[in-house]
């Protein structure tokens, strides 16, 4: 860890002529930028100069504006094949796509100091496999972990059933991993209990999307710059998925086009669209289905919308029945489509539906959403009155504070606002979401939902909510990769305290030094209803390593092995190995088939990272980043998969690829390309066309739009809106800080700008609480609700919040967290914002742990808090750390 | 006030952060020229008005040395006078080396937006980034006050373009 003190340098060395070159991209957000590696060995002091003719980038210093600069963040020393190199990573200069001018963020750009080295704050990598042996993580061998994890893996799936065994993993850490881990997982332990790293059950996290027919990442990033109004919910791209916005939003902008964003936080990207002819639509937590629909009826009230468009590609009755079966209609989609809630037959329907609805009216959207009503008659002109006799090219872009606070409603309200703009399958005209990390999942087995106790209205099975069924004590055994699991969640605190109880206050503690002795131990714990917990991670998570695992195994990440995966442009790239993971790290994909091994599968020989990739090639056939022909192309000419995809640099090529008939390779532009001419022939050779490619993802291929009744969840936002002193309580990200910190907290400059974890607040708020910025706060609630059990219930209405609460199966906890106060003009009155994963001070507490009943989803972004100063912090009237300046200054 | 004396009452470090920076990485590779700054006469104390900068050259007069001086008139990191409000700081964003020039914004203290990629630096703060892309804080010229007069004596932290504040 690093203390918030950070000495800057005032040089830096250059990569002589002759280093190395590789190329990666970049391991963070889901842009994923292209960048260069630049390696040569410490040995022999043989740094580069800085004329053009002694550097390896070919230029004389001082650099250019935009030139080949390096920042002292940017240089690291590592150990490669065992020998202390340099390294300088730095933005590639010559990529052609996602950082075009060679752009970068201040998490990518600083990416050097990600790498281990023992003289940095990375000195506490996990290096060694630890057991905990008399209440210590103590180093252990690998063969002696392994062996004690699979045979009590083993035992508890035989003796307590699959669903004992809990799998909660990262979706996202390249496809060679989440292949494994999900062949493992899925395929051979077959467990229902099993979810990623972001929700407690493994759902679809956009079901508007789904029922529609859009793909989450169907757009280019061009579309984004090329549509003439686009659409922004619950995001500041500039804040959260930079480069999208600097070389893609920004340029649009800058071209004329009107943006307006959605969200209660006025951050630079938003302030320089409303600077720019755009629009801030400051929306209270939890009301955008409101504004979207009350946008929606401008639009058809004035008849904006792109009739051609709709005639062609919406639904009819017709089409919207066809296609289900008299079956169980088991699947989500099936069951919500046909549920009669969100159906229609077509739009006429579906507009006959949104105008009876009172609370659509404008008046009461703006009044209930807190924002200026003239803005929601403004947003529907940007988005929909025709220009010059033409509509405008309209493009929705969605993301997290969105879709996680009122997950079905407002991603039915916004894929049906979408739909009549004439948004979604042509360039400059498209719907999808920003993206959060990266996308490295390939699954590798098919989800068991048949094997999962829970249901929905009905007889429709739903995904097993992992968070449920570990504080009701049905998980034995706990297989955490790459997550912190608890802070990630929602109603944190109470699930650390289950866990606490599962695990370290079970009497079945190993106190023993053999290794029989420590397996029947732990048997006998998952035997007495507590549970095991092995982990899989980079650093010691506290508290899911640091105070809950028996067994903590040490991976190797970005760097260290090398890897595949894509952006939220579904383009591929190939992330190579460049320096020596610490001591006896080992990549997940091994670890993994260590286990499988033990434990009696088949199919875990794999030999390198290769093996993997090319294995879990045929299962991307037909998926968005499908990438077997590049394995096809690869064998043809006698390389690998990876050498292959090597070739492409950090230009990559966009999934679904191709081949054409002389063997090269093609990628696609977009998904749902409308313009798109496939082979009139067909698919040749391997080649695999679908849907997808050129129509909508629905059971027609034309989209289904449907309705979002605002009471299927108005319980909810009644019951948890604040009362008395209560201000709403949400949180995000911020632009210098990734995910739970694991590298950002090991850096001095990153410690420096974000020490702890703060709480915006807007200056009446804060003058009516006695609050200045610098104090530190104590943020509390009385008021998160939790669920006991899994929902109970037998008729439709029984499964809602108040349906819940009737049943009695809605608990009221407490929660407390504190914080640094940051009282700032560009938080919305009413209010307060936190950094969404500081472990130590994680602001999940404070939201309800209570799933969105239709989709399964945790509505992470609206919760309710009271705040109070409890004394100074250390940053009030020191200069060293923190900032409390505006974040909107332009 | 001397780098030494600025480092210690900012909090730092001590003497041999000056003298061997790098240490461990690649120290090997760079000469010690830290005591080689210059000082430069750059204002009168007594002629600075509260919010209104005064641009000057500083290491040297190449490549972005251009930088900015200016009265906050609250209390700053590193700042000199009575009020110790003076500051000075480069003019060139850290990140891809955009004109921060004229962009000093008085109701927060701040230089920036950058043209390019938008960052912006909070001058009370030693210059940390307060929101965007750079690498690092704005480089913090360190400032001496005698008599009336006004002397830079130093850079914290690496300029924009250059491999070394003072080699270029």
């Amino acid at each position: 860890m690093s203390t918030p003190y950070y000495i800057p340098e005032t040089n830096v060395p250059l990569p002589p002529k002759g280093a190395d070159v590789i190329t990666t991209a970049c391991d963070y957000c889901i842009v994923a930028c292209g960048y260069k590696v630049y390696r040569w060995p410490v040995a022999g002091g043989r740094s580069g100069g800085p004329k053009a003719s002694q550097n390896a980038f070919g230029a004389d210093f001082p650099v250019e504006v935009l030139g080949p600069w390096v920042a002292p963040n940017q240089h690291n020393v590592v150990l490669h094949e065992g020998e202390p190199h340099h390294v300088v990573i730095v933005p590639d200069k010559d990529t052609e796509f996602v950082n075009t001018d060679g752009d970068s963020s201040l998490r990518g750009g600083c990416i050097a100091q990600k790498c281990y080295n023992p003289q940095t704050p990375t000195r506490d990598r996990l290096s060694a496999p630890l057991m905990r042996i008399y209440g210590i993580l103590q180093p252990v061998p690998w063969d002696f972990a392994l062996d004690v994890a699979a045979e009590v893996g083993n035992y508890v799936r035989t003796k307590h059933g699959a669903n004992a065994y809990g799998v909660k993993t990262y979706s996202y850490q390249f496809i060679e991993n989440t292949y494994a881990i999900t062949k493992y997982a899925l395929r051979h332990i077959n467990t229902a209990n099993f979810t990623f790293h972001d929700t407690p059950s493994d759902v679809s996290s956009t079901p508007g999307f789904r029922d529609a027919g859009f793909d989450n990442f169907g757009p280019a990033y061009e579309d984004w710059m090329n549509a003439e109004t686009l659409m922004i919910c619950g995001t500041d791209p500039y804040e959260t998925k930079t480069i999208l916005w600097t070389q893609w939003i920004m340029k649009g902008i800058q071209n004329g086009q009107k943006c307006i964003m959605m969200t209660p936080r006025r951050t630079a990207g938003v302030a320089y669209a409303e600077n720019n002819g755009g629009l801030w639509l400051d929306v209270n937590l939890g009301t955008d289905l409101l504004v979207v629909n009350a946008i929606a009826r401008i639009i058809v009230e004035n008849n904006w919308q792109d009739a051609e468009w709709i005639e062609n590609w919406v639904n009819n009755k017709w089409g919207s029945n066809s296609g289900f079966g008299q079956g169980t209609r088991n699947t989500p989609w099936q069951w919500r489509t046909t549920w009669g809630k969100f159906q229609t037959d077509g739009f006429d329907d579906w507009k006959k539906w949104l105008l009876a609805q009172d609370e659509f009216k404008p008046e009461h959207a703006a009044k209930v959403a807190g924002i200026d009503i003239k803005k929601i008659y403004t947003a529907a002109e940007m988005m929909a009155k025709p220009r010059n006799g033409k509509h405008p090219k309209t493009s929705l872009m969605i993301e997290k504070g969105f879709y996680w606070s009122n997950n079905t409603g407002n991603t039915q309200a916004i894929s049906a606002l979408g739909i009549i703009v004439g948004a979604g399958g042509r360039p400059g005209q498209v719907i999808g979401r920003a993206g959060g990390h990266q996308r490295g999942g390939q699954r590798g087995g098919k989800y068991p939902r048949n094997k999962s106790p829970m249901k929905l209205p009905g007889r429709r099975r739903r995904a097993l909510d992992t968070d449920t069924w570990t504080m009701s004590g049905h998980t034995r055994f706990a297989h955490v990769i790459g997550t912190t699991w608890i802070q990630s969640m929602c109603g944190s605190q109470q699930l650390a305290k289950r866990f606490e109880e599962l695990t370290v206050a079970n009497p079945h503690q190993v106190r023993a030094y053999d290794k029989q002795d420590i397996i029947d131990t732990l048997k006998r714990r998952a035997d007495s209803g507590g549970m095991v917990v092995i982990n899989q991670d980079i650093y010691l998570v506290d508290p899911i390593g640091n105070r809950y695992a028996d067994i903590v195994f040490p991976a190797a990440t970005w760097g260290e092995d090398t890897f595949m995966r894509a952006n939220g442009e579904r383009r591929l790239r190939l992330y190579n190995r460049f320096y020596d993971p610490p001591g006896e790290a080992k990549p997940d994909w091994w670890i993994i088939a260590e286990l499988g091994k033990r434990m009696g599968f088949d199919g875990f020989d794999w030999k390198n990272s290769n093996d993997v990739a090319e294995e879990s090639a045929r299962f991307s056939r037909g998926s968005r980043k499908d990438f077997n022909m590049i394995k096809v192309a690869a064998h043809r000419e006698g390389k690998t998969l990876h050498q292959k995809l090597g070739e492409f640099g950090t230009n990559g090529i966009q999934g679904p690829v191709f081949m054409r008939e002389d063997g090269s390779l093609m990628g696609t532009k977009r998904l749902h390309d409308t313009t798109r001419k496939l082979d009139p022939d067909g698919p040749q050779g391997a080649n695999m066309f679908n849907k997808k490619l050129t129509h909508f993802n629905s059971q027609t291929g034309r989209c289904n739009i449907q309705k979002s009744p605002w009471s299927l969840f108005s319980d909810y936002w009644e019951w948890m809106k604040p009362k008395g002193d209560e201000l709403w309580c949400t949180s995000g990200r911020t632009n210098e800080r990734w995910q739970s910190g694991f590298d950002d907290r090991r850096r001095p400059y990153i410690v420096q700008r974000w020490p702890d974890n703060y709480v915006e607040i807007h200056p009446e708020d804060a003058k009516a609480r006695g609050i200045e910025s610098g104090d530190m706060l104590m943020v509390f609630s009385d008021r998160v609700p939790s669920l006991k059990e899994t929902i109970l219930g037998v008729e439709g209405s029984d499964y809602s919040f108040s349906g819940q609460m009737k049943a009695g199966n809605v608990e009221l906890t407490r929660a407390a967290v504190t914080g640094v106060a940051m009282v700032t003009r560009h938080i919305k009155k009413g209010i307060l914002y936190m950094d969404f994963l500081h472990t130590s001070q994680p602001a999940n507490a404070l939201e309800g742990r209570i799933v969105d009943w239709i989709s399964g989803n945790y509505n992470y972004k609206m919760g309710v808090a009271e705040v109070k100063k409890i004394g100074e912090s250390p940053y009030k009237k020191s200069f060293r750390s923190m900032s409390f300046a505006p974040r909107d200054i332009t | 006030m001397s780098r030494r004396k600025f480092l210690l009452s900012t909090g730092v470090a001590t003497t041999t952060v000056m003298v061997t920076i790098g240490t461990g990485k690649a120290a090997t590779d760079i000469p010690a020229m830290v005591a080689t700054y210059p000082r430069k006469k750059i204002a009168k104390l007594s002629a600075l008005k509260a919010d209104e900068p005064l641009n000057f050259e500083y290491p040297d007069e190449g490549a972005y040395a251009q930088s900015m001086l200016v009265k906050l008139g609250t209390e700053a990191g590193g700042g000199i006078g009575p009020q110790k409000d003076v500051v000075a700081f480069n003019n060139f964003c850290t990140h891809q080396g955009g004109d921060l020039t004229d962009s000093y914004k008085a109701d927060t203290k701040s230089m920036g937006a950058c043209p390019l990629h938008l960052s912006t630096y909070d001058l009370t703060r030693h210059g940390i980034l307060i929101s965007g892309q750079a690498y690092q804080s704005l480089p913090q010229v360190l400032l001496e006050l005698q008599g009336d007069d006004i002397y830079a004596v130093g850079v914290f932290g690496l300029i924009y373009g250059r491999f070394d504040n003072l080699q270029g």
